[in-house]
């Protein structure tokens, strides 16, 4: 394909999400938001597969003079933004309307819905795609900000209470990860001068080996801690549990599926700068500490939740630390293992987020206790609720389970880096392998009492046939599928993407 | 670039650098709200005139839009929507406080020290004319991530935030000469945007919970 085509597949993903949130504005049917919506989010995907084909076939690419570079890891973060987003678009056909005409929000207030929903996936896509490390940190920023309210959307007093949590807690974070930056940029103007390229990532790894290691080092503390206190990682992830449960459903799934893994992707670019001049056992201990204390601590902390959403929250945490783990110990299975985990999580999350807000919508309460009965009273939403419960717990026929065997397998082999643990030690795989077993028991206790049992008796059975059933299916058939076969082109991309990130 | 380090020229940007720790410390000790904000703004002028001279002893053109940018946002926009902000309020005074004043002071001394202790092995390696700053734009940061934790109110929260990204943009400026352009108007429309959502959640939480104490966010909880 010519560069004058992928100018406009560039051109098209970051004009989509932006024409579309600024016609949201002006749009007043209920109707018409959501043509505009599932317009742009398709244009977004059929943007993102061009651009994948053209980084599997001729290597990585740059648009508008360097501002952009796109590479195989970019574009699997892509795929997951994209995917996402369109099952997160047909879903919220049925939610969003249904919350209208149940009152709870007023039609005029879609618009402001529309808008930020788009403007959420704009800056995810500019974090993905930008080519500086300086504009990534500014496009961050800018999720959390455009997330905050619609984390609030409701507008009662515990969403506000978890908006304005969510909004503080990631804005401080964010901020050492922008004195993180400020360190990269002071060890590459010694080298590269002071031109505004400096920050390039095209520019940084050409020149990563010859960075000094000391600024290095304090510069990825820095971006670490604060782009790890957006993916959720312990102890920073006490907004996390709030925000998931207070959002609407949708978001909730943007949230946990998409949000996390762009900062994990920022991480990673960074890693592959700082690693070129540093030990990469240093980053990859990190990584691989925060990422097991993480999945230990959420293991237990899903055994006491009385709250589904808060349930799936820690689920979430536990995941993203696991992932974090398989990249932390590196080489191939383990990054290979670490990116198919995001993937997996990311549908896996979206489909339980999608259930609870079903359940939430016909139960009228988040409390585990006062769901019973699912199998009679929402057939589809038990069964999307149970194969999602099933996978988080990383159950065999679903996708997460073969993602977390390639990460114990990376684990068993190499071991954890890092100076603090002896080569050859088995406690890192004993504590991963209890931890999941307390998660998988922790999940499926709960969930089985949601879904089996005997329904209250004020709640009416019965499930009508929506549009927000079609994601909820394809997610669930993608969790089954993905465990046996990932078709071929995915694949190639998944394994482009490691290959990136093993030798970078 | 003309790199012209004159000892005095370097002098008076740690000078500056300087009266920005000075403000974080008065910031800390002031309990009235209103006056906080104006010590920001103060903050950010003086934030603003070492802007000026790193770009004037280095001739980098493109810090003076910063510094500029500075001025307008920082020490004029923002202190107003936090003092419109500050009159819907019912209180104008921070009553409680997790950790008193002198005590507070203290830990800003241990922070400051910590600040210099990290950034003692990559200081030598800075050539440019106002290395020190570096430690003292962390020190910054470090003392504004305090000041959120100690402090309760919305408002305050919020200028200590503010005053977190003084510190960075002081390191970006002393340490860097500056990011690159793009970043920069980038980092001030992020801070602009925060400050106006900061503003309309302190109404909103006014309105729901009649008042802007975080300490009555606390519903959500294990």
């Amino acid at each position: 394909m010519s560069d004058f085509t992928m100018t406009i597949a560039v051109s098209l993903l970051l004009l989509a999400p932006l024409l579309a949130g600024g016609l949201s504005l002006l749009l007043s049917s209920s109707r018409w938001l959501h043509v505009t919506n599932l317009t742009s989010i398709g244009t977004l995907v059929a943007a993102e597969v061009m651009i994948a084909r053209s980084v599997l076939g001729q290597g990585s690419l740059t648009a508008f003079g360097e501002i952009i570079y796109i590479d195989a890891l970019s574009s699997v973060i892509l795929f997951i933004i994209g995917t996402v987003g369109l099952a997160c678009s047909l879903y919220m056909r049925s939610y969003m309307d249904e919350q209208v005409a149940r009152g709870v929000i007023a039609p005029k207030r879609l618009n402001l819905f529309f808008f930020l929903f788009h403007m959420f996936l704009l800056t995810m896509v500019v974090a993905t795609v930008a080519n500086s490390l300086g504009v990534q940190w500014v496009a961050i920023e800018a999720t959390t900000l455009t997330t905050t309210f619609l984390i609030a959307f409701w507008r009662r007093r515990e969403s506000l209470e978890a908006g304005w949590k969510y909004l503080i807690l990631c804005s401080v974070g964010i901020s050492l990860a922008l004195f993180g930056v400020v360190l990269m940029y002071y060890s590459s103007l010694r080298v590269l001068g002071d031109v505004s390229s400096a920050l390039n990532i095209t520019q940084l790894q050409q020149v990563a080996s010859q960075l000094d290691p000391h600024i290095l080092k304090l510069a990825f503390v820095f971006l670490f801690v604060g782009y790890g206190t957006k993916v959720g990682l312990v102890p920073m992830h006490s907004w996390l549990p709030d925000a998931y449960t207070e959002a609407p459903a949708p978001v909730a799934a943007m949230l946990a599926g998409v949000l996390e893994t762009v900062a994990v992707y920022a991480i990673l670019r960074c890693r592959g700068i700082v690693d070129q001049a540093v030990p990469p056992a240093f980053t990859g201990g990190l990584l691989a500490f925060f990422g097991l204390v993480s999945f230990a601590l959420a293991a237990f902390f899903i055994l006491l939740q009385h709250n589904y959403k808060r349930l799936f929250a820690y689920s979430s945490i536990e995941h993203m630390g696991l992932a974090m783990v398989g990249f932390g110990i590196g080489g191939p299975i383990g990054n290979f293992g670490g990116l198919f985990h995001l993937v997996n999580h990311a549908f896996a999350k979206s489909l339980a987020f999608f259930a609870a807000g079903n359940i939430h919508r016909r139960f009228k309460s988040v409390e585990i206790d006062e769901v019973h009965g699912l199998t009679t009273v929402l057939p589809w939403s038990a069964l999307a609720l149970l194969i999602a419960g099933l996978a988080l717990a990383t159950l065999p026929p679903f996708a997460l389970f073969s993602s977390e065997m390639q990460i114990i397998t990376a684990l068993g082999s190499s071991g954890l880096p890092g100076e603090w643990t002896q080569p050859g030690t088995r406690f890192p795989i004993v504590v991963l392998l209890l931890c999941s077993l307390v998660a998988f028991g922790g999940l499926l206790y709960r969930i089985a009492g949601m879904v089996w049992g005997v329904a209250p008796k004020d709640i009416v059975p019965g499930e009508q046939w929506s549009v927000g059933h079609v994601p909820i299916i394809l997610l669930g058939a993608v969790l089954v599928g993905f465990c046996w076969a990932l078709p071929p082109p995915l694949q190639q991309l998944f394994e482009a993407a490691s290959t990136l990130l093993v030798n970078w | 670039m003309p790199l012209m380090t004159p000892p005095i020229g370097s002098q008076l940007v740690d000078l500056g650098s300087a009266l920005l720790l000075l403000t974080c410390f008065a910031i800390v000790a002031q309990r009235r709200l209103s006056a906080c904000v104006d010590l920001f703004a103060l903050q950010s002028v003086f934030l603003a005139l070492t802007a000026t001279l790193v770009a004037f002893l280095t001739g980098i053109h493109h810090i003076y839009i910063a510094a500029t940018l500075t001025i307008v946002i920082k020490a004029i926009v923002i202190p107003r929507i936090l003092k419109k902000v500050i009159e819907r309020l019912n209180v104008s005074r921070e009553l409680v406080m997790h950790i008193n004043v002198p005590a507070s002071l203290l830990i800003c001394g241990v922070l400051v020290m910590i600040a210099f202790l990290i950034t003692q092995p990559i200081i030598p390696f800075g050539h440019l004319l106002t290395r020190d700053s570096l430690a003292i734009a962390l020190a910054i940061v470090l003392i504004g991530f305090f000041t959120m934790i100690a402090r309760q109110k919305a408002v305050t929260q919020m200028i200590a935030f503010l005053v977190m990204e003084n510190g960075l943009f002081l390191g970006a400026t002393a340490a860097t000469y500056g990011m690159p352009l793009i970043v920069e108007l980038g980092v001030f429309f992020d801070v602009l945007v925060a400050a106006l959502i900061a503003g309309i959640y302190t109404n909103r939480l006014q309105d729901t919970f009649d008042s802007v104490d975080t300490a009555h966010l606390s519903e959500l909880k294990e």
